[in-house]
């Protein structure tokens, strides 16, 4: 126990003085961060760059950011909402019309963006099913999105997308009819009353401003994933001004993580020199240097790197694991300072842990034990230790 | 494993835009139930089940697809090696019907000539909220010469035809499908299983 006390009183020294000293906070983190006292929630935030090595600048620094993300979400959802209910974007002029195939067109923007949100909507529902919190409400929804506004939501937005797509139906006669039924926004998951929103709604906020300011990018399905623990993590921390701006906060440090993993989410960059494909090579060099046995058995069985891998690095293993045991692997990933190599020798490591069984099995039974990791096996802790033996 | 278990393996493949029940239509052949709070399929996943017909043990390997556009070359790449392939598409959301074309040519570039297809119009106990007739998915897939089916996870509709039906498409095909020959195992569909020999 003392012990335990100790490595607080340890993350306390560094995060209290007055310029962080990165290179021992980042070996502190590599092996772990505490819940206790919103240390993970801090330590993230540094080791993401968000917050600045001389701790008299956080409070200006944060402040300055969390007003930064008001103006995106003025930009990005009150203003075209504005624009959506007040009738600016339905009217149609000879200049532009919900046809008009200029890319400039904001109709076309319009339609394009509806497209993103439903499918972000869609990927927001279904993150963590597991888990309740991001069903739940939040304690801080974004005062000024919720509520009674003269302005279309994004929630009222996903609604619309909805109704008008099945408002107009087409009969055995091939007679059109407008549809009587209203549609409920979906059955399956409900929405929380006006005023409230659910943690989730807020996740699918953010990745709805972050495509819309990396519009090369756009939304790409796994950056839910990416984007969970973070705001997680922030929104239960202990610190209430750190739940409170949980949304800020994740957004920008979502922003740096994918400024740093971008390349994994580029179909174009699947098989150059920085995208996914080579960090699944470097996995692969990685196991024949380790265990040349294990990667022939794999090899002779052609149970490809991208049938688990893919994902694996894709999405920082957060689906292979409980949320406790990813926030786990996460502060070493993060601490690690040639991001992310520590995250090739983890998967390495999980494939070494599995040697016996994937030795002995087929194909199909070894394809199940690597898309389903066997976590209740190995504690998380042997997982990171057999991955610092890697080194 | 010393002894095969089953006398033939095939190999399908789900493919279809993302949310229109690929994975539930999966779990619900597999596991006959259904979970509405499936997480996004990433890259491709896999499941096996084994079934009997024609007197034969068929083991299904499927592969299950991600959707999204980004993951088309990971997931086109196994294409090549499916027998059956399934196209999926949501009665409920006439966009991923729309798609169905571009599926097709998917197919028509990434797999085998010989492939046996299907269409299926997923969702269909969500009655008040269908925007594709049945009729329409009737007629693409006659105009292609695909047998279609609508089903539903969520209801256990069609879900387990679905499977057999396609099986049994590629059992039609397969030269020891035909003649039961009672010791017949190691017969053509299955060389590719041959050469991993497990243990």
């Amino acid at each position: 126990m003392s012990t335990y006390k100790a490595r607080l009183q340890e993350f306390k020294t560094i995060l209290e003085a007055e310029v962080i000293d990165f290179k021992k906070l980042r070996k502190l983190v590599f092996s772990g961060c505490p819940y206790e006292a919103g240390l993970r929630s801090k330590c993230w935030k540094l080791m993401l760059y968000y917050l600045p090595k001389n701790t008299s600048e956080w409070e200006k620094e944060t402040k300055k950011q969390r007003t930064t993300y008001l103006q995106f979400i003025d930009e990005m959802i009150i203003k075209p909402g504005t624009e959506a209910s007040d009738g600016a974007i339905e009217d149609v002029t000879l200049d532009d019309h919900p046809l008009n195939p200029n890319p400039e067109s904001k109709w076309r923007a319009y339609f394009k963006d509806n497209e993103m949100l439903l499918q972000i909507d869609k990927d927001c529902r279904r993150l963590c099913p597991d888990l309740n919190f991001f069903q739940k409400a939040t304690e801080h929804p974004c005062s000024r999105l919720c509520g009674e506004n003269s302005f279309e939501t994004l929630r009222k937005r996903v609604e619309q997308c909805v109704l008008q797509s099945e408002s107009v139906s087409q009969n055995r006669l091939g007679i059109t009819n407008m549809a009587t039924s209203r549609r409920k926004p979906s059955n399956e998951f409900m929405l929380l009353p006006d005023g409230q929103e659910a943690h989730w709604e807020v996740c699918e906020r953010i990745l709805f401003v972050y495509a819309k300011l990396n519009p090369g990018l756009g939304y790409i399905q796994g950056m839910n994933e990416i984007l969970g623990p973070i705001y997680y993590t922030f929104a239960t921390d202990p610190d209430a001004d750190c739940r409170e701006n949980a949304e800020a906060d994740s957004f920008f440090c979502f922003t740096n993580l994918m400024s740093e993993i971008r390349d994994n989410f580029i179909k174009t960059l699947d098989d150059s020199q920085c995208g996914i494909g080579s960090l699944m090579n470097q996995l692969m060099t990685t196991l024949k240097e380790k265990d040349v046995t294990l990667w022939y058995k794999l090899q002779e069985q052609d149970l490809k790197p991208q049938f688990y891998a893919f994902r694996w690095l894709t999405l920082l293993l957060s689906q292979e694991f409980p949320l406790p045991d990813v926030l786990r692997i996460w502060d070493s990933l993060f601490a690690d300072d040639k991001r992310f190599n520590f995250l090739i020798k983890v998967g390495c490591a999980m494939l070494l842990l599995l040697k016996d069984d994937l030795l002995t099995g087929d194909f199909p039974s070894n394809m199940k034990l690597v898309q389903n990791f066997p976590y209740s096996s190995f504690d998380v802790q042997v997982v990171i230790k057999k991955a610092v033996d890697i080194r | 494993m010393a002894k095969k278990t089953y006398d033939l393996l095939f190999k399908l493949l789900l493919i279809g835009d993302s949310g229109v029940g690929k994975t539930c239509l999966l779990f619900r052949f597999s596991d006959d139930a259904f979970n509405t709070t499936f997480i996004s399929t990433i890259g491709i996943d896999f499941k096996i089940k084994t079934v009997e017909l024609g007197g034969k043990k068929i083991k299904l390997q499927i592969w299950d697809t991600a959707g999204q556009e980004r993951f088309h070359t990971i997931t086109t790449s196994y294409y090549r090696g499916a027998m059956g392939i399934m196209l999926v598409y949501d009665i409920t959301n006439g966009k991923t019907f729309d798609n169905i074309s571009k599926w097709l040519r998917n197919i028509d570039e990434h797999a085998n000539e010989d492939v046996e297809k299907m269409i299926l119009g997923n969702k269909c106990d969500m009655e008040d909220k269908r925007q594709v007739s049945k009729d329409r998915g009737d007629a693409i897939a006659r105009e292609h010469g695909i047998p279609f089916l609508e089903t539903s996870a969520k209801a256990n509709i069609n879900v387990e035809k679905a499977f057999m039906d396609l099986a049994q498409a590629i059992l039609n095909k397969t030269p020891s499908g035909r003649d039961s020959q009672p010791n017949n195992v190691d017969v053509h569909r299955n060389q590719d299983v041959g050469n991993r020999r497990c243990c």
